[in-house]
């Protein structure tokens, strides 16, 4: 693309992006190695992933690959093998993209994942993940191993943490026997420290976006977050952090935002619609609107102690947004408009994902009479499109910023 | 003056208002499978109504369609259009409960005729003049019909779902038992009424409360709706062209604002 055709586009485009993909490229081609070494393990969005990078077993996120699938516009496609299957078309999108993409590999993008030896599964992030691999194990004889990490009302009390420990204690034999690998406590320290410190950088790219006008919008951020969550404890997500933040903060020193002419903020609350959310942020851009925070990137942030480090795991894995009460969801929304000084929000009700959609018509009403900004709840899906109308979508989108600009 | 066109997911509202506001031409005709081609002919109407030409007016587009109007100056939604529109009309209203063809919306108006807060039915059609027109069709009346049909009755059957397709097995299922078609009727209309209730609870019941588009036509809905919300409902003359007016007064607003 030409200079003066960036120039003109609503949206800035990232540079570090290029480092980015190719970052994302390599973590899959390690899948791969280690599939075939027979190393390796799918894992849930919130699991304690530290583990088993520390104990030498590759990971493989099949959450990040339902985005994918979404981003590919496959999700009918591969969600309808699942029904053809006899899996409701209420059940998760990405459970049922995945399960069709096991189902058929040769219509998948990427050709699917590699072949898991293990699935790990974690319910911070909701129930359906273990019915969901126990179908997958069912599919590819791969073990299921899950770790419980009962909901959290308030403050984690100590005899919360030592259950949730005690499962990360049984984790470690499940993975010793599965690949006879051991976990030497250096090593986890070495993985926690840089997925610490990963963390670190990652949370200064987000709230860098304070700023006015905001740095990053959410596309940017729901592409760049893809390291944090899938590929921790390894250096060169650190360098692709690290890379992002200098682009960040050259952006800040210039004035130069996400979009050209930043004239509204939002925020945005939940998993975006993967097939759609380009053209969507691509549009609202044009209008001046960007969204300088949402609830889902946020999501991955946080820092492991210095204490005993499996309790830190147990801690911070049992205290991810989704796994705590709607208050703390409330608060979270509040805090994020009030410190990124945003006009207004926009809560995507997932249609498959239950525990993320569930009591925002009670929080979009706590949420305005706390903050005084208004909001709008908009339906649809992040991976079946079938379960989108984007005309009903643009009208409460449009209606909402007809109350603010 | 100013033009505002209102296309509908069922019909298609032309309005033509002078400098101050007031009404020189209105015509409503359905939508039909091509929502340009309708705004095209509900213009031709309103300038034969007004024998004016209507060449340069300022006009503002709503409604589903509203993007589809090549010679509109702007489009706005049809939240802010009913808004201002009733707000015209009746300054005092507060609350705007609107149930067209394709949606149900309940808006909270401010005091300067916009709306403050608003909240749309789900994308399931149960609460909608859709849902209306299957039952109609079920129970083997035209939509005109159903209302004063359904308001003959003293004993309303109980109909529990809310979902337009299950909902009709339902009823199917209550003519199958011989239960009278006014029952029926009147079930409807009072699982409807008892789903837009709920709905306007969300944005929170305001007196006075106003009730706009084509199902304000159809007083057995007004009854139900009236008394699961315990109050008053205040309807205009044309209840489906309050949309196209505000998208009008808009345009008289819009085109001041340009000069």
């Amino acid at each position: 693309m030409s200079e003066k055709a960036k120039e003109e586009k609503a949206y800035r485009v990232l540079e570090s992006h290029g480092f980015l993909q190719r970052v994302v490229f390599r973590y899959m081609l390690e899948g791969h190695a280690a599939s075939e070494e027979g190393k390796l393990a799918w894992v849930t969005s919130g699991f304690p992933v530290e583990i088993p990078v520390a104990m030498d077993v590759g990971v493989s996120y099949p959450e990040q690959y339902g985005a994918v699938i979404g981003s590919e516009k496959a999700g009918p496609k591969l969600c309808g093998y699942a029904e053809e299957l006899g899996y409701s078309q209420e059940l998760c999108s990405y459970a049922r993209a995945s399960i069709g993409s096991v189902k058929h590999p040769e219509e998948s993008p990427l050709e699917g994942l590699p072949a898991p030896q293990a699935l790990l599964a974690c319910n911070n992030i909701c129930g359906t993940v273990l019915r969901w691999y126990d179908a997958i194990s069912q599919m590819t004889g791969a073990p299921v191993f899950l770790v419980d990490t009962p909901p959290l009302e308030g403050e984690q009390l100590p005899h919360h943490i030592a259950y949730v420990r005690h499962g990360l204690d049984d984790l470690v034999s499940f993975l010793s026997e599965q690949f006879g690998t051991t976990l030497e406590e250096d090593k986890l320290r070495e993985v926690t420290d840089l997925a610490t410190e990963t963390i670190g950088v990652w949370t200064q790219c987000l709230e860098a976006c304070k700023n006015k006008p905001s740095p990053l919008n959410c596309a940017d951020r729901f592409l760049a977050m893809a390291p944090v969550v899938a590929i921790r404890g390894r250096d060169y997500t650190l360098e692709y952090y690290q890379m992002l933040l200098n682009e960040v903060k050259d952006r800040v020193t210039n004035g130069l935002g996400a979009i050209r002419d930043e004239k509204v903020r939002l925020l945005w609350d939940n998993i975006p619609p993967w097939f759609r959310v380009f053209r969507i942020m691509g549009s609202l851009a044009k209008r001046g609107v960007v969204f300088p925070a949402d609830t889902y990137t946020h999501a991955w942030t946080g820092s492991f102690k210095d204490e005993d480090r499996m309790d830190s795991i147990a801690s911070m894995y049992s205290n991810v947004y989704l796994n705590k009460g709607l208050e703390a969801k409330v608060d979270k929304m509040c805090g994020l408009i009030k410190d990124y000084d945003l006009d207004g929000f926009v809560m995507f009700s997932v249609r498959s994902c239950k525990r993320y959609s569930l009591g925002q018509l009670v929080s979009k009403e706590l949420v305005s009479e706390r903050t005084g900004v208004p909001g709008v709840v908009i339906e649809g899906d992040m991976v079946d499109s079938r379960l989108q109308n984007d005309a009903q979508i643009e009208t409460r989108l449009d209606a909402l910023l007809e109350m603010l600009l | 003056m100013g033009i505002g066109l209102d296309l509908g997911s069922s019909t298609t509202k032309g309005v033509l208002v002078d400098k101050n506001g007031k009404i020189i031409a209105a015509r409503l005709i359905p939508t039909g499978a091509i929502a340009s081609k309708a705004a095209e002919n509900v213009l031709e109407e309103l300038t034969k109504l007004s024998q004016l030409d209507l060449g340069d007016v300022s006009t503002v587009s709503t409604g589903y369609g509203r993007t589809q109007v090549e010679f509109a100056h702007e489009s706005i939604t049809e939240i802010t259009c009913h808004s201002v529109g009733v707000h015209s009309l009746n300054p005092g209203i507060k609350l705007l409960i609107d149930v067209g063809g394709q949606d149900s919306k309940v808006i909270r108006i401010g005091s300067k005729g916009r709306p403050t807060n608003f909240e749309l039915n789900d994308k399931c059609s149960a609460g909608t003049g859709r849902f209306l027109e299957v039952m109609a069709r079920v129970l083997e009346v035209s939509i005109d019909e159903l209302g004063p049909l359904a308001l003959k009755s003293k004993f309303p059957c109980l109909i529990s779902s809310t979902c337009t397709v299950f909902a009709e097995s339902e009823v199917i299922g209550r003519i199958g038992s011989g239960e009278s078609p006014a029952n029926i009727a009147a079930g409807v209309h009072q699982a409807m009424a008892a789903k837009i209730s709920t709905l306007s609870r969300r944005v929170g019941v305001a007196s006075p409360t106003a009730v706009t588009g084509g199902v304000a036509r159809n007083p057995a809905f007004c009854h139900y709706l009236s008394a699961a919300l315990n109050c008053d409902l205040w309807i205009p003359k044309e209840p489906q062209l309050t949309g196209a007016l505000g998208a009008a007064i808009l345009a008289i607003a819009r085109a001041s604002d340009t000069e």
